[in-house]
């Protein structure tokens, strides 16, 4: 397993900290690594993007009033960020669960029978495309092409890659998933 | 000019166009979606594709979007190709995979671009048996009804509302098939231009909310070229009217932009575009009434008013007939008071019945002195009066005291459009052809400079490069002081901080090649036009060219009333004083108000003076105002879309409207009152007789003609009510105008003859000259094909030229006046008290007849104090304090609102606002400001 990102690019969203997904205001932190972005770009509306991101990091999704607290914060009209904020597929506008499993559904992973490993997942955890599992820790969400296709057929669980899947190693990702946030959650 | 061949026919064209607005311009039909003539290309929906040749030998051709393709010299095209029919007719297929062709229950249907395109593409098959993609809609407000599933997405409204207008609140949201264009939370959409989303839209997206309420197809409509009557600017307006639900008299059913290059070319202000329905509100007067002897009890009875009744319309007119008469034979003076929403007519009947001498101008002395020196100052040779167009190419602008973002919001547009000039010269010089919207809009060139020295925060600060905030006495001084240092002078009054400013900014202005002053009477101060005037004079002599200064006035005729009444001394406060000299030589007075509210116009105390001094009060209007309330005898006046008369706007030109419809009731033109009064007259002599003589319009206009040289194009404006083409009026109604012998079936079944226009060559009728190339006169713009207003493009001479068959309207022909070198005026140095209040405008809300209109009325503030947010912390005042002013007699509560821009030490109260007008007629000036207590409810 490894990340297809550039490490600074995805950060592991942070869950540790208490629910701050409708604060109306930034924190510190997020003000910070936002200023800290924003020193890369001419004007703010172009660091819009990123800023969502940051926020999403600390707070798991981008909730109307982290949007707003975003706006704000920025100075660019709520609407123009909106707009940023829906139409990139990884800015999350709903709650997601705690692992967000990009499922790839590009030619070659067609071939290779992605279909039936589909409905394995949604079989397993009872959930359609876009759903999030009842205890709260998977989303489904289904992605064009994540790039790797010669390992096809492939998802992302997080920022982790796994390739060559068998309805096997799909079990297996997700109940290892389940047993952590199980142990964690009784720490 | 370069020769281009399309499906084998050559044509010379003009250069530097794109392929589809040339195809356009030449009569080709070309389907097409997300090109609009004011907003360019970005070639997003491919619809307008056509096959390009690369020489004759090339029979293959390849496919191209003709809108987004150079035309070049030489070149070969084909729009009738077979593939790239088949390429058009798939894209309209795949557009309407989501549409839900809801036609039947659709406001856009009839006028619909996306039906034009879809029959004019041969998609007359659907094939798409699956499901659609369905939204949800969102409300925005008052005026705009939201259908996202009819979308299919060509971005022009955003292009419009963001790129075009500086909305900040509409975006495209989501992508793919799910992009969904609205605000980020539902909620009234903020922008003043929000109503042209409406014409913008190909499809059903955003129709008219007002409109809704009383919908009827386009087909269906009545119409004639209007003007529209809530600004100065003279905006082209195609009322539509048909028959009420309930009787059979017309009514008034919406209001749409009719195109005037000069003016408002494509676009209305949302003002402009909703306020037309207070002509149907409750307060409309169809009747005549007179005042009841009995006595009121209680607060009304304190301020004289009556109650009225009905009577016969022939009853009243003997009334003001033995009126006349007394006045004929010296035993009682009539006075006139004429009004800036009233037509050149209007006014020109009244002045003419109760003589120069007794016509005051409705008018405080204060507001008719501004109107005389914008008279004064347009007529000097140095100053030219630019139209929108030119308003749009300057290339540095200083706006002076005047908030034209509210008091005319259509200017404030096109100083919008003027900001991009220096991105459109860096297009130019990366030779970027100016249609080319994406590309241009993307070029880093900075803002056009525009300077705005005002008393607030005004509509165009995001393209403001320098702000000025500051009193009447500062902003005039500033003006003063950028004359001086454009004339290469050294100011004198200016203080050390805004020296820098006024240094950079005359700089700008004197490198620029074509500078625009701009202000007007909003500011109610002298002092500034005058400043205003020295600028532009000291632009003009180092140009050695006469420089473009635009003046406001702030009502539709206001340029009109100062030609016809240039006395500065008629003006209402004067009249008290008039009438008490009357009283001495016991004659009783009547005077008549022509469409006029009085205490609009003068504080509480003079407003109330007239009325208790004057014996008669006769009062010609369209709504019941305080004044109608204290008058013995009320004529109900019709409206602008019920009639037909000439008003002069800001820039002196003289435009003419038509009557849409005739009036309901006993609705009809104030001078057609006062010319049946005199019929009626008992005492006949010349000037009565030439009064009851007036039987048209026309014959009014060679009246005016006559009298005032200055204003003899009013003669010249249109064809009289004799005119014909080729035998026959042109027709209000178009071919497919319905239900004509139903409508009054369940009386008579016999069709009725249409009410002959005694004004114009105009039918209330579909049989008449229906082109809209044949006359001017022809409002409803619509060609085979072209359902849609994109019809337009077919009557102009070329995209975004002037109509083919000329628009109306002709400048008045003022004599050249240089005018005297105006000196800053000396403030007086007496301790001042008080706080200085300061008119502010707001678009819906400061004027008179628009806030009658239910939608406007809806979202009218309501009535704040903007105070300095130091001096509210001084004074301990939040925002939402409830507080009361006091300023000459009169008192008014308001509710706080805190401003970081209004200058220390003033407040700004809102002008014209229902229920605190006097305080409009007041600002500026000093006044008391009290904090009220709340009420604590009654538990002591």
């Amino acid at each position: 397993m490894s990340s297809v990102f550039e490490p600074e690019v995805v950060e592991v969203m942070d869950f540790s900290k208490a629910d701050r997904s409708t604060e109306t205001q930034l924190s510190a932190e997020e003000k910070r690594e936002i200023d800290a972005e924003f020193s890369h770009y001419e004007d703010k509306a172009s660091v819009g993007l990123e800023a969502l991101r940051i926020v999403q990091k600390h707070r798991g999704w981008i909730s109307d009033q982290s949007l707003q607290a975003v706006s704000d914060y920025l100075d660019i009209p709520s609407a123009q960020l909106e707009g940023v904020a829906t139409f990139f597929q990884l800015i999350f506008r709903q709650p997601v669960g705690k692992e967000v499993i990009l499922f790839c559904k590009s030619a070659s992973c067609w071939i290779m029978g992605c279909a039936r490993l589909q409905a394995r997942i949604e079989q397993k955890l009872q959930i359609a495309p876009g759903q999030t599992s009842g205890d709260g820790i998977f989303t489904l969400l289904e992605t064009p092409c994540l790039g790797d296709c010669d390992k096809a057929p492939v998802m992302m669980v997080g920022e982790e890659m796994h390739r060559n899947l068998t309805e096997q190693s799909i079990d297996e990702i997700i109940d290892n998933k389940k047993r952590r946030h199980a142990d964690e959650s009784t720490d | 000019m370069p020769t281009i061949t399309i499906d084998g026919d050559d044509y010379e064209v003009e250069e530097g166009q794109n392929l589809l607005s040339t195809c356009l311009s030449l009569g080709i039909d070309l389907p097409y979606f997300c090109w609009h003539p004011a907003m360019g290309s970005v070639g997003a929906c491919r619809q307008c594709a056509v096959i390009e040749y690369k020489d004759a030998e090339d029979h293959r051709g390849r496919l191209v979007m003709s809108c987004m393709t150079p035309i070049k010299d030489g070149g070969l095209y084909s729009v009738t190709a077979e593939q790239a029919r088949e390429f058009r007719g798939s894209i309209i297929e795949d557009l309407m995979t989501n549409h839900p062709h809801d036609c039947p229950v659709c406001e856009e249907g009839g006028e619909c671009h996306l039906q034009d395109m879809t029959e004019m593409t041969g998609h007359t098959n659907r094939r798409y048996r699956g499901t659609k993609r369905t939204h949800r809609n969102q409300y925005l407000g008052p005026f705009i009804n939201h259908e996202m599933n009819r979308c299919i997405a060509c971005y022009r409204c955003t292009r419009f509302y963001r790129d075009y207008a500086g909305g900040t609140d509409l975006q495209a949201l989501g992508r793919n098939n799910q992009v969904y264009f609205g605000r980020q939370q539902e909620g009234v959409l903020e922008n003043g231009f929000s109503g042209n989303l409406v014409e913008v839209c190909p499809t059903g997206v955003f129709t008219d909310k007002t409109f809704s309420k009383h919908y009827v197809r386009k087909w269906d409509l009545q119409t004639a070229p209007s003007i529209c009557e809530h600004c100065a600017v003279g905006c082209n307006t195609a009322p539509g009217a048909r028959e009420g639900w309930d009787g059979k008299d017309q009514m008034l059913r919406r209001v749409i932009n009719l195109y005037h290059r000069e003016i408002n070319g494509y676009f209305l202000c949302d003002r402009g575009r909703f306020g037309y329905d207070y002509v149907n509100c409750d307060a409309r007067l169809k009747a005549v009434l007179a005042a009841r002897t009995d006595t009121l009890i209680e607060s009304t009875a304190a301020r004289g008013e009556r109650i009225h009744g009905e009577i016969p319309p022939r009853e009243a007119v003997e009334r003001l007939a033995q009126t006349l008469a007394q006045a004929q034979k010296g035993q009682r003076r009539l006075i006139g008071i004429g009004s800036p929403r009233a037509s050149l007519e209007n006014n020109f009947a009244l002045r003419q019945l109760v003589g120069p001498d007794n016509f005051y101008a409705g008018l405080a002395e204060r507001d008719l002195h501004l109107l005389h020196l914008v008279d004064a100052i347009q007529r000097d040779p140095r100053i030219h009066s630019p139209t929108t167009p030119e308003i749009e190419s300057a290339d540095a602008i200083l706006i002076l005291g005047e908030d034209i973002s509210n008091t005319a919001p259509r200017v404030g547009l096109a100083v919008r459009q003027a900001a991009r000039n220096r991105q459109r010269r860096q297009a130019r010089e990366l030779k970027i052809p100016q249609w080319q919207d994406a590309s241009v809009r993307q070029l880093d060139g900075d803002p056009s400079p525009i300077a705005v020295a005002g008393f607030e925060d005004s509509g165009l600060d995001d393209i403001a490069s320098s702000r000025f905030h500051g009193t009447p006495e500062e902003i005039a001084a500033f003006g003063h002081a950028l004359a001086q240092l454009i004339a290469g002078k050294q100011p004198a009054e200016v203080s050390p901080e805004y020296l820098e400013m006024a240094q950079q900014i005359s700089e700008t202005l004197s490198a620029s090649e074509r500078p625009l002053v701009i202000s007007g009477c909003g500011c109610r101060s002298g002092e500034i036009l005058q400043a205003a005037a020295q600028l532009a004079t000291a632009l003009a002599d180092r140009n050695s060219n006469p420089c473009a200064l635009y003046l406001t006035c702030l009502e539709v005729n206001s340029l009109g009333l100062a030609q016809l009444c240039t006395d500065g001394k008629k003006a209402l406060d004067h009249l008290p004083g008039a009438l008490r000299t009357e009283g001495e030589a016991k004659n009783p007075s009547s005077v008549i108000v022509l469409e006029n509210e009085l205490c609009r116009r003068v504080d509480t105390a003079t407003a109330d003076e007239i009325f208790s001094l004057a014996d008669e009060l006769i009062v010609l209007d369209l709504l019941h105002n305080l004044t109608t309330r204290r008058a013995d005898l009320v004529f109900p006046a019709a409206a602008t879309v019920e009639s037909q008369g000439t008003v002069i706007n800001s820039n002196g030109l003289a435009q003419c409207f038509y009557a849409v419809y005739e009036g309901p009731g006993f609705i009809q033109e104030s001078w057609r009152w006062l010319a049946d009064a005199a019929a009626f007259c008992p005492e006949s002599n010349a000037l009565i007789s030439t009064i009851a003589d007036w039987k048209h319009c026309h014959d009014l206009n060679q009246a005016i003609a006559e009298a005032f040289p200055e204003l003899e194009v009013v003669a010249e404006l249109g064809p009289d009510e004799d005119f014909r083409i080729d035998g026959l009026e042109v027709a209000r109604q178009s071919h497919r105008y319905s239900g004509r012998t139903a409508i009054y079936a369940d009386k008579s079944v016999a069709e009725h003859k249409p009410v002959k226009d005694p004004d114009a060559p105009l039918v209330f009728s579909m049989e008449g000259i229906q082109d809209p190339d044949k006359s001017p006169l022809q409002a409803n713009i619509w060609s085979p094909g072209w359902n849609s207003n994109q019809a337009l493009h077919k009557f102009l001479q070329g995209i975004g030229g002037k109509r083919r068959c000329g628009n109306g309207g002709r400048k008045i022909q003022r004599a050249s006046r240089s005018l005297p070198d105006w000196k800053p005026a000396v403030q007086p140095a007496g301790e001042a008290e008080g706080f200085l209040l300061l008119p502010i405008y707001r678009m819906f809300g400061s004027g008179e007849l628009s806030a009658m209109a239910p939608a406007i009325a809806s979202v009218i503030a309501q009535p704040f104090v903007l105070i300095n947010r130091h001096d509210a912390k001084r004074l301990d005042i939040d925002a939402g304090d409830p507080l009361e002013i006091t300023v000459g007699g009169d008192r008014c509560q308001l509710i706080a609102e805190i401003s970081d821009s209004i200058p220390f030490g003033s407040l700004g109260v809102p002008y014209g606002f229902p229920q605190v007008e006097p305080l409009g007629t007041e600002a500026p000036a000093r006044g008391q400001l009290h904090l009220l207590q709340l009420e604590t409810g009654g538990d002591q």
